[in-house]
């Protein structure tokens, strides 16, 4: 009887422990340990292909931050992200709410939402350069009907960093849109239907019952979108077809710059040292955010 | 009871509708046509005759059959087990007790920070010694649970379980197991379809490190065997795009047609506490 | 009870995926038959040569991977840096030589099976790209090479006024100064379409007709700030920039395509491999619009590439057998008439098929004497070992000109500071 217990407390005891292990497991093996590994290249001039040529310590940070297109790649991957960012809160919570209400076919909408998602990224690339060809594309057509001149998208950096956040935004916001709508459906109905009793208007009632009760998700997806925009690549090195980003980078991002350095210039242990302020970057938006929950929702 | 939609909500939702739907029409359209009325820039805006064709020669020039099939093992592989690992992991941070707890939250949330393709050599070099080049193991393992799952999950069992209820059921005598199987799982499905659904997508998609880890010719997946369509010095779109539209209507289907079912099926049990 | 059958269901199905994955391993095929893979970028055209290749050696297997140039590229490198993944054969790009020269040893060292006695194959300066250590390891072998022609559109001469007949049209432009002029006479008489692609060709083909680009011979110093070769050659594509003689369209890019297909540019430097993109974008309502000729100040290079044997791979020796064969003047030979890829090797490109051999689409230009003749003219063009990091600087300087962001001087200016910079 005795031993029978205990070795049910020890079950429940250990239980916590076996639950979250396969995510720490896979986690050290597939996550921490490249960055340890990164961690120790950046410590190294090292070259992609020979190897490890010497042991410099902090040198490579000490180069970075004294790098003016480390500075460029930063501000470029900052303005790209804000470009886009509100718009894209916006249209997902409108999205949200929109499928948040009775609706024929929630599903389907739901998958219609979701599909810019599901399209190759390669295909993305083909058909946003197509739409956007600065001579004969459905874009400047567009413009040109309505008295613009041709827009080179890609020469200035405001057009280049709107050209990306486009396609950032058309890829992700039905993403986010499903991330809200399903939070918006655990917010319990008598919340809404109090308030209704209440003569709350519909923008009334989103504003006071819908957006406190998916505040955790809002913040949720700010940090993910957040690190998403610290590392974004594929569409603007796909969009400039380099990994530079335009002629002066006006639209070159930190990892595009990484791509650059390691895989082109083939300096392995500058890439790493930029991985790492990359990791840093997220990190601290990671800490911002945490104290922010805290602030907001109270405990974790 | 909730009230009718607004009148600006048709507008509105058409417009979600023109604007997801436009560049994968634009992707059938130039899909359908020949090279050459393309590269005129003429811009047509009605799908061609061309489709059939440009599928056939897509499946005669990569092995597209096995890329679907590779594509489906990984995303279906990749998938279930980020559900299940997110749920265990997530109930037992939002519910159970345990030394360490919040350091441990916190590691969770600190690793999605980690930036995931920035360790492509080391990663590669771990697959090297697993003797996982080429294989769909390198493309599985590393996808098979994820920061993002677990932490949206412990949100998901905080938000849909209430903590009385796991107390009832301890009290009931139930394991942890238990309460996760019985318990936990039918509550928080809403949010696992989700996820499931994001997770799919996720996987269904990835382009670099596949590209990277696997074998162009003998282990494609869809995104793969894409990306050896656009190989050579000519791109040719119309054959691209074929091969893009063909990667997508599997995935739109299956989310069009059985997740309906799926997911009609799932909202039938109570949400409401 | 449903639930938990779901449930079961997809725990199986994670197990047994893992098992299915983890139990696929590559490696030789059934039979005891050697397979041979060969990773190449764009069209190399080999498909043919394997399958006459298996023929010959029934117990070999050649499957061929061909990705595009970048992918392709960072495959390998990422490959060679770990020591797992490569193909057995491998194709490289001539501005990643220098590059992979400094790490020959990651390659199989060729003349061990033989290779030094093929050196008569090759004009000089292409064999030397591919052996290291001062000649005493081969780590790869030339294939193709680009020597330069010029593509232009005899509709859009004519309507300028200028001669469309192929010897007149390279009478008008004995230099580039000459062909700068022609530009301007060009742009007098026709509004609608600019004279050449983008002023990055031009450029290029300036530069590589020098000796010496950035990169000292004697001791490969970086010299591209002084060196008076670079600044020509950036004095007149700049020049040509500057003055909107440009239809600002890079290579290869969905603009370059339809910018062909309508005509908006008058002229293209073009090496062999090129003619078939021109044919492409252009599809069957360009045929007879364009024709080659020769290229201002004689003859050049752009591109070109080499096969080399990972010293990781399991089969070296026949993974070189094969290298060998798709190098030897037969097989270029083959390639060329059937795909017009360009052999780097003289004996083949002295062949009457090869100098007798025309394109129908540019007007029946006899392209294997024009491009075999300006092979000839090919002068050794020395790239150091960062070359491909310095190169790129250059070309965005040029584009920055183009874009109207900055005039000649200042856009030299930034682009000698950046290459200082990256040299440090």
């Amino acid at each position: 009887m005795r031993t029978q217990v205990s070795f049910a407390r020890r079950g429940r005891e250990a239980a916590p422990y076996l639950f979250i292990a396969p995510f720490f497991v896979l986690f050290a093996t597939f996550g921490l340990y490249p960055l340890l590994r990164t961690a120790w290249l950046s410590l190294h001039r090292w070259d992609l292909l020979a190897g490890p040529v010497e042991f410099t310590g902090l040198a490579n940070y000490a180069r970075l931050f004294a790098d003016p297109f480390f500075y460029n790649a930063l501000a470029n991957t900052a303005s790209i992200f804000l470009v886009g960012a509100v718009p894209q809160l916006v249209a997902a919570l409108g999205i949200a709410a929109l499928l948040d209400r009775p609706l024929r076919g929630r599903t389907a909408w739901q998958a219609v939402v979701l599909l810019p998602n599901v399209v190759p990224v390669v295909a993305v690339a083909l058909v946003f350069t197509q739409l956007f060809m600065r001579d004969h594309g459905l874009v400047a057509r567009i413009l040109s009907a309505l008295g613009a001149g041709p827009l080179d998208w890609q020469a200035h950096a405001w057009s280049a960093h709107l050209g990306v956040a486009i396609m950032v935004l058309w890829r992700w916001t039905g993403y986010h849109a499903l991330l809200y709508l399903a939070a918006m459906q655990s917010v319990p109905r008598e919340l809404h239907e109090a308030a209704a009793l209440d003569g709350a208007s519909r923008a009334r009632s989103f504003r006071s019952v819908t957006l406190p009760g998916i505040r955790p998700t809002l913040l949720f997806t700010a940090v993910v979108s957040t690190i998403g925009g610290v590392q974004l690549f594929t569409e603007p090195r796909l969009f400039g077809g380099t990994s530079t980003g335009g002629n002066d980078r006006q639209f070159q991002t930190l990892v595009m710059y990484l791509h650059e350095r390691g895989f082109e210039q083939l300096d392995a242990g500058y890439a790493a040292t930029i991985s790492w302020v990359l990791f840093a970057l997220c990190a601290l938006v990671a800490l911002g955010n945490t104290a922010l929950v805290r602030r907001l929702v109270g405990r974790w | 009871m909730r009230r009718a939609p607004g009148a600006l909500a048709g507008p509105a939702l058409l417009l979600v509708l023109v604007a997801s739907l436009f560049p994968l029409y634009w992707s059938v359209v130039v899909a359908s046509h020949d090279g050459a009325s393309t590269s005129t820039g003429a811009l047509p805006l009605l799908p061609g005759g061309e489709l059939v064709d440009h599928v056939r020669a897509v499946f005669e020039a990569v092995d597209f059959r096995a890329a679907l099939a590779n594509s489906a093992i990984v995303a279906v592989t990749v998938t279930a087990s980020n559900v299940l690992l997110s749920t265990l992991a997530g109930f037992a941070f939002a519910h159970l007790r345990f030394r360490g707890r919040r350091a441990l939250l916190g590691l969770v949330v600190g690793s999605v920070m980690v930036p995931a393709q920035l360790g492509v050599v080391p990663l590669f070099e771990l697959m090297g010694w697993l003797g996982w080049y080429g294989d769909l193991a390198a493309v599985v393992a590393p996808g098979l649970v994820s920061a993002f799952g677990v932490f949206w999950m412990r949100q998901a069992c905080r938000e849909a379980v209430p903590r009385e209820l796991v107390d009832a059921a301890r009290v009931d005598g139930c394991s942890s197991v238990r309460i996760w199987w019985h318990v936990v799982l039918p509550a928080v499905r809403p949010q696992a379809v989700v996820l499931a659904m994001l997770t799919f997508l996720a996987a269904w998609n990835d382009f670099f490190w596949p590209l990277v880890v696997l074998d162009p010719v003998e282990s494609p997946t869809v995104q793969v065997a894409l990306s050896h369509l656009a190989g050579g010095y000519y791109t040719d779109y119309p054959l691209v795009l074929t091969g893009a539209v063909l990667g997508t209507a599997p995935v739109v289907v299956l989310f069009a047609l059985p997740a309906r079912r799926l997911i009609a099926g799932l909202r039938r049990v109570p949400v409401d506490r | 009870m449903q639930r938990a059958g779901v449930g079961r269901a997809l725990v199986c199905l994670v197990a047994a995926a893992l098992v299915a994955a983890g139990c696929g391993t590559s490696g030789a095929g059934g039979g005891g038959r050697v397979r041979l893979t060969v990773a190449t970028f764009g069209e190399f055209g080999y498909e043919p040569l394997f399958e006459e290749y298996e023929r010959a050696h029934p117990e070999v297997d050649v499957v061929g991977r061909v990705t595009d140039f970048d992918t392709h590229h960072r495959g390998l490198i990422t490959a060679l840096a770990t020591g797992r993944g490569a193909a057995d054969v491998v194709a490289v790009e001539e501005q990643y030589m220098p590059r992979l020269r400094r790490s020959a040893r990651r390659f199989a060292d060729l003349a061990a099976f033989g290779a030094d006695r093929l050196r008569e194959r090759w004009p000089r300066w292409k064999w030397e790209q591919g052996v290291a250590d001062g000649g005493r390891v081969v780590f790869a072998l030339g294939t193709d090479m680009g020597s330069l022609a010029m593509c232009y559109r005899r509709d859009l001469f004519e309507r300028a006024g200028l001669p469309t007949d192929r010897d007149r049209v390279a009478a008008l432009w004995p230099t580039w100064e000459a062909y700068a002029e022609v530009a301007d006479r060009f742009a007098e008489r026709v509004a609608d379409a600019r004279f050449a692609d983008s002023a990055g060709t031009v450029y290029t083909a300036v530069l590589n007709q020098a000796e010496e680009n950035y990169f000292a011979k004697a001791d490969d110093s970086f010299i591209g700030d002084t060196n008076p070769n670079v600044r020509r050659a950036f004095g007149i594509a700049g020049a040509i920039a500057a003055k909107g003689r440009t239809a600002k369209v890079t290579t290869f890019t969905p603009e370059w395509n339809v910018a062909i297909n309508r005509g908006a540019f008058a002229t293209v430097t073009c090496p062999a491999w090129m003619l078939a993109q021109i044919r492409e974008a252009g599809g069957a309502a360009g045929a007879g619009r364009w024709d080659v000729t020769a290229v201002p100040g004689g003859g050049g290079n752009w591109g070109g590439s080499y096969l080399a044997v990972p010293a990781q791979g399991a089969h070296q020796r026949e993974a070189y057998r094969l290298a060998e064969w798709l190098t030897a003047p037969e097989q270029q030979e083959e390639l060329f008439v059937r795909s017009g890829i360009l052999p780097s090797e003289p004996e083949v490109y002295r062949d009457p098929v090869v100098l007798g051999h025309t394109d129908p689409y540019f007007g029946g230009a006899p392209v294997g004497a024009l491009f075999a003749a300006s092979s000839d003219r090919v002068r050794p063009n020395h790239r150091g070992i960062r070359d491909a990091d310095v190169r790129p600087v250059f070309g965005r300087a040029l584009g920055r000109v183009e874009d109207g962001a900055q005039d000649v001087a200042q856009a030299w200016e930034q682009a000698v500071r950046e290459a200082h910079d990256l040299i440090g």
